[in-house]
């Protein structure tokens, strides 16, 4: 059941061109979480997010300056080696200027057939932002229908949001069993099922989550949970280091990632018409600090989900570079603290240095045990 | 006319004595705190291997790190310039030239005359120069210049995660703790730094004939993890590559 | 060698009074309050237009060329930012906001005194540093933060819906402001404000495309100490008149044949904020005769272009030179708004094509051989697309040089390897010192 993620998760290309062969329909890259999927899907098309493989590489030197964060590097690399050679079209959702460089080389050097950038306002807590986003996702969805050459209906949007809605609450409930004294999954397998929602078929990885969510019942994991973790910040889709945290007696319970549950926590609500309901979803979600403006709304979803997933501790994970998680991390880190949750910070540089990483978060979990050292 | 060229580099001074296009002596010694004491003992000794005495010698041109510190010199050539020159003097064919010196490497696109067309450096970082593999040498407990010949010994190729050399160093350490063979590990500190280097190449474009210089290409652990990272059989390394760049200023001084 | 043609060159006559302005303005800002005035900070990309409505004694101390003159102040710069780093903030973020932030924890003003708290902090939203300083400024300050984004695409997709969506939320700022400070708005002020920033950045935009004469009236060393002045205050008054001063003095330059370089025959453009503590790569470049007449970012930081009906690239026509009269307070914010979104240095945040095509423009107008790329460290907002920027240029066979720093943290600044490969792209572009030039300097 659970494995199914994992396989996916390494398998992610092949899956992608068996889909399309299977189907015969479009794969679009999505660049950030903010693009309106539930467009893509009402027209058949399948949304893959573009990520890194946490490969070291040397190829987006000619494209990308060091000072940009390792992840749009990474990101651009899959690209430059062919990896995603099988996209149709790509589309980006405005969000930080880093991964904007990814879509821009991107757009430029490796053609498809569609590309299309869609300047979602930065500032999601003024009023004005919806009526202004509900017209950019009209404007998507017309661009989209040109592309196909055939009108989206109704019917065709509401499946759309109906698909994307679907998913969302499973992994919602997915999430709940975190909550248990002893999680049935790992948050290493959060995270594959999480991340993979962002590529494979909604249906199909609904039906898959679902599924899962009926063997929770008869599994019980053959491991101590130990000390629960929170997983905060950048896109952080770092199995292996998961993996590390895990081994060394904690469980990551609950994370605030791109690559985890900023991207599927809420549900589209009726208000306003069919595109307004898209739009504000993305208005509403638990923002990337990109977009938290003017006050730093994140900051109390992120201490609700520690409290709520009784987390001890919560690991800061920083994509180096990464300007917005910069900006917000010395204050979240005080206002976690200050709530009593002890915080790591760590600076990720898109590959895995287990070494160095071990030796930091074994100290941290000595403290929060409250273990003298000597 | 005898033409001198002096390469003040980071790490080593070198000196080249030419005439009518044949080199006729050279010497290399260490960069003392006072380059330009190095650069004239550098001279005497490739005086001396030349039999020739100091009067017989024309102009001088100097290039490298310390270039503007030696006073006895007629002028200076920047590291590109000599780097190039040196190259297509000893390669005709060579268009794009792969420096990799002590602390600093760079990429250089030159024409048939040796002019610089255009060229990269690597950035303020130790990864990317042979510093690097210094201090990984020095992490594994082995000799500099046996890291090359061990990492040619390894039987699985593992990733250098950490892209910094501070963090590389305690990765090094993590992994002589989980028992990885040495030669792996040496392995993967070639292919961190040919990583880096084949980075930088790339922003000149990896097109034309290349000729591998400078310090580091006297590494064949290097050479051999460089030959990988590019996917290219055919990469040239200089006889002598850490004399090229002081012919190019023995050249430059011709002019 | 042949002596190479000297053109004549004369100092500008009205540069001390940009010094003048400049420094009046730092001390308007911090006396403002004990007048009764009103003071607010942010960035000099805020619509600075708008907080003018609120009175006369309105005084604002944006960011950026705060920060920039710090960074010629070695020692204190480097105060500042360990003052910043001891707060947990990372080494790598915008040197100019770690600057900010570190004068305002010291509380120490570079130009003596306290830190002077602002009433508020006003910015636009383009680059993600940009909203996070304002946005940790206010709440270290304690007082409101108005920010207005204005990531609506590039200017030349810009329609109803995006221009609205800028708009509406000017409305709002001034609703705030007039909570902020129990000021009533005067919207006549914020009329003649927007006027006079579309005439300083049209005219700054008109000073630059006389620089596509040969030899070139002013150089881009020059140019930096005079642009700056919209960066602190583009809707002044005193700006907007002392822009039209300068430009006739430009005008007269070209006219005179009047060099700002005085062996001028290579000409190039750079990109983004120079390394300001080593100003001094400009004038090494003069002894190789070389001259940089502007970049995108010194012409169009602040400049407002558009094509000319020749297809050209020149200044953007306000309007009033088009007989349009503003009236009302919407039509007002409408006309700044779309007047900024048409900023140059905004475009390349949605595609660095456009900025490409911009450079490439220069380099055919401005008559340019080369082009020098700052990779500025200290930037992200206007580093972004550089290298994009690059092959664009390569591949229309404009020779371009690129090289590492930042402009406000000189740890991240290495002189000499730098000057090194000034020398090597000198040698690229077949260039040898000029031995009277570089006597000229050394004197």
């Amino acid at each position: 059941m659970i494995e199914q993620f994992k396989e996916w998760y390494v398998n992610r290309h092949a899956y992608a061109r068996q889909w399309k062969e299977r189907t015969g329909g479009k794969v679009i890259g999505t660049f950030c979480t903010y693009v309106p999927e539930e467009i893509l899907v009402a027209a058949n098309m399948l949304p893959a997010r573009i990520l890194g493989s946490h490969e070291p590489q040397d190829v987006t030197e000619p494209h990308i300056f060091g000072m940009f964060c390792p992840f749009c590097r990474d990101s651009l690399a899959q690209g430059l080696k062919g990896r995603f050679n099988y996209l149709d079209g790509v589309v980006l959702a405005h969000s930080c200027i880093h991964f904007r460089q990814t879509f821009n080389s991107w757009r430029i050097h490796l053609p498809v057939e569609f590309s299309y950038y869609i300047p979602m306002p930065n500032t999601v807590q003024t009023d004005h932002a919806r009526p202004y986003h509900r017209e950019e996702v009209e404007k998507f969805k017309k661009a989209i229908e040109e592309y196909i050459g055939r009108p989206l209906t109704d019917s065709d949007i509401d499946r759309g949001i109906a698909s994307a809605d679907r998913n969302r609450r499973l992994l919602r409930k997915a999430y709940e069993y975190r909550k248990l004294d002893n999680p049935p999954l790992t948050g290493e397998e959060a995270m594959f099922m999480a991340t993979t929602s962002q590529f494979i078929d909604k249906e199909e990885h609904s039906d898959a989550v679902e599924a899962t969510l009926n063997s929770f019942a008869n599994r019980k994991l053959p491991r101590e949970t130990g000390i629960r973790l929170m997983a905060v910040g950048s896109e952080n889709d770092d199995a292996e280091f998961f993996k590390m945290v895990e081994s060394v007696g904690s469980t990551v319970v609950i994370d605030e990632q791109c690559a985890g549950s900023r991207y599927f926590w809420n549900e589209s609500t009726a208000n306003g018409d069919r595109l307004a309901r898209i739009a504000n979803r993305y208005l509403d979600r638990p923002p990337c600090p990109v977009k938290d403006y003017p006050t730093h709304s994140r900051f109390q979803h992120v201490l609700n989900l520690a409290k709520d997933y009784r987390a001890q501790g919560a690991i800061i994970m920083q994509e180096k570079f990464c300007d917005p998680h910069e900006g917000d991390n010395p204050r979240l880190k005080k206002y976690l603290e200050e709530n009593g949750i002890p915080t790591l910070s760590l600076e990720f540089d898109s590959t895995n240095p287990l070494g160095p990483f071990r030796i930091r978060v074994e100290a941290f979990l000595e403290t929060i045990r409250g273990e003298e050292l000597f | 006319m005898i033409t001198t060229g002096i390469d003040v580099g980071a790490k080593t001074v070198k000196v080249v004595l030419m005439e009518d296009g044949k080199i006729r002596g050279k010497a290399k010694v260490l960069s003392g705190f006072d380059q330009e004491e190095s650069a004239r003992e550098a001279l005497e000794q490739a005086l001396k291997e030349a039999g020739l005495a100091r009067e017989a010698i024309g102009s001088i041109v100097t290039t490298g790190n310390g270039r503007k510190a030696i006073s006895f010199a007629k002028g200076d050539v920047t590291e590109a310039r000599a780097a190039a020159l040196g190259a297509v003097f000893l390669y005709p064919t060579a268009r794009t030239v792969i420096d990799v010196g002590a602390e600093e490497s760079r990429a250089i696109k030159c024409d048939a005359t040796g002019k610089v067309l255009d060229f990269a450096v690597n950035e303020k970082c130790a990864a990317g120069s042979g510093a690097f593999t210094e201090a990984m040498a020095r992490a594994l407990e082995v000799p500099l210049e046996e890291l090359g010949p061990l990492s040619l010994k390894a039987t699985q190729t593992i990733p250098m995660n950490a892209q910094c050399a501070v963090f590389a160093e305690s990765e090094v350490i993590s992994l002589i703790h989980s028992k990885t063979e040495k030669a792996d590990i040496a392995r993967a500190v070639h292919d961190g730094l040919s990583s880096r280097v084949v980075a930088m190449v790339r922003r000149v474009g990896l097109d034309s004939e290349l000729v591998l210089i400078g310090g580091v290409a006297h590494n064949p652990g290097f050479v051999e993890s460089f030959k990988r990272t590019v996917g290219l059989d055919d990469v040239r390394t200089a006889a002598e590559p850490d004399f090229v760049g002081a012919i190019g200023a023995a050249l430059a001084a011709a002019e | 060698m042949a002596t190479p043609t000297k053109y004549p060159t004369a100092p500008l006559k009205c540069w001390p009074k940009a010094k003048e302005i400049r420094q009046q303005y730092y001390k308007d800002y911090a006396e403002a309050h004990d007048r009764g005035g009103i003071r607010w900070s942010g960035g000099a990309w805020a619509f600075d237009a708008v907080p003018m409505g609120l009175g006369d004694d309105v005084h604002v101390m944006t960011g950026e060329p705060y920060a920039a003159s710090i960074a010629w102040d070695r020692k204190f710069a480097q105060e500042c930012q360990d003052a910043t780093d001891a707060k947990g903030w990372a080494r790598d973020l915008c040197s100019y906001m770690r600057i900010y932030w570190g004068s305002m924890y010291l509380n120490r003003f570079f130009f003596g005194g306290e830190f002077p708290k602002p009433d508020f902090y006003y910015q636009s939203q383009i680059c993600c540093s940009h909203s996070k300083w304002d946005q940790e400024a206010s709440l270290h300050e304690k007082v409101p933060y108005f920010c207005v984004d204005v990531c609506v695409g590039p200017y030349e997709t810009l329609d109803e819906s995006r221009l609205n969506y800028v708009v509406k939320q000017l409305h709002d700022s001034i609703a705030g402001m007039e909570k902020a400070t129990g000021r009533k708005y005067d919207d006549e002020k914020l009329i003649a404000a927007v006027h006079n920033e579309c005439r300083s950045t049209s005219l700054w935009a008109e000073i630059c495309t006389l620089n596509k004469a040969v030899p070139a009236p002013l150089d881009e060393k020059t140019m930096f100490s005079l642009y700056v002045l919209a960066t602190l205050q583009r809707s002044s008054k005193q700006v907007a008149d002392y822009y039209e001063e300068l430009r006739d003095e430009v005008k007269d330059r070209v006219a005179r044949g009047i060099a700002a370089v005085p062996y001028e025959r290579c000409r190039i453009i750079t990109d983004t904020q120079p390394p300001w503590g080593f100003l001094k790569i400009y004038r090494y470049m003069e002894q190789f005769g070389v001259v940089s007449v502007g970049s995108v970012y010194t012409f169009g930081l602040e400049g407002i272009f558009a094509e000319q009906e020749d297809g050209s690239w020149g200044p953007r026509k306000t309007p009033q030179q088009l007989g349009i009269k503003i009236k009302t307070r919407d039509e007002a914010l409408r006309v700044t708004a779309d007047w900024n979104l048409s900023r140059p240095c905004w475009q390349h945040f949605y595609d660095p094509r456009i900025k490409t095509r911009m450079m490439l423009k220069m380099v055919k107008e401005w008559k340019i051989n080369g082009v020098i790329l700052h990779l500025n460290r200290g930037c992200e907002g206007l580093t972004l697309g550089s290298m994009e920027n690059r092959l664009g240029l390569i591949e229309a066979g404009v020779p371009v040089m690129t090289y590492e720093g930042n402009m406000a943290d000189e740890k991240e600044f290495d002189e000499r390897r730098t000057t090194s490969r000034i020398e090597s792209f000198m040698e690229t572009l077949g260039l040898k010192q000029i031995p009277e030039a570089a006597v000229a300097h050394a004197a």
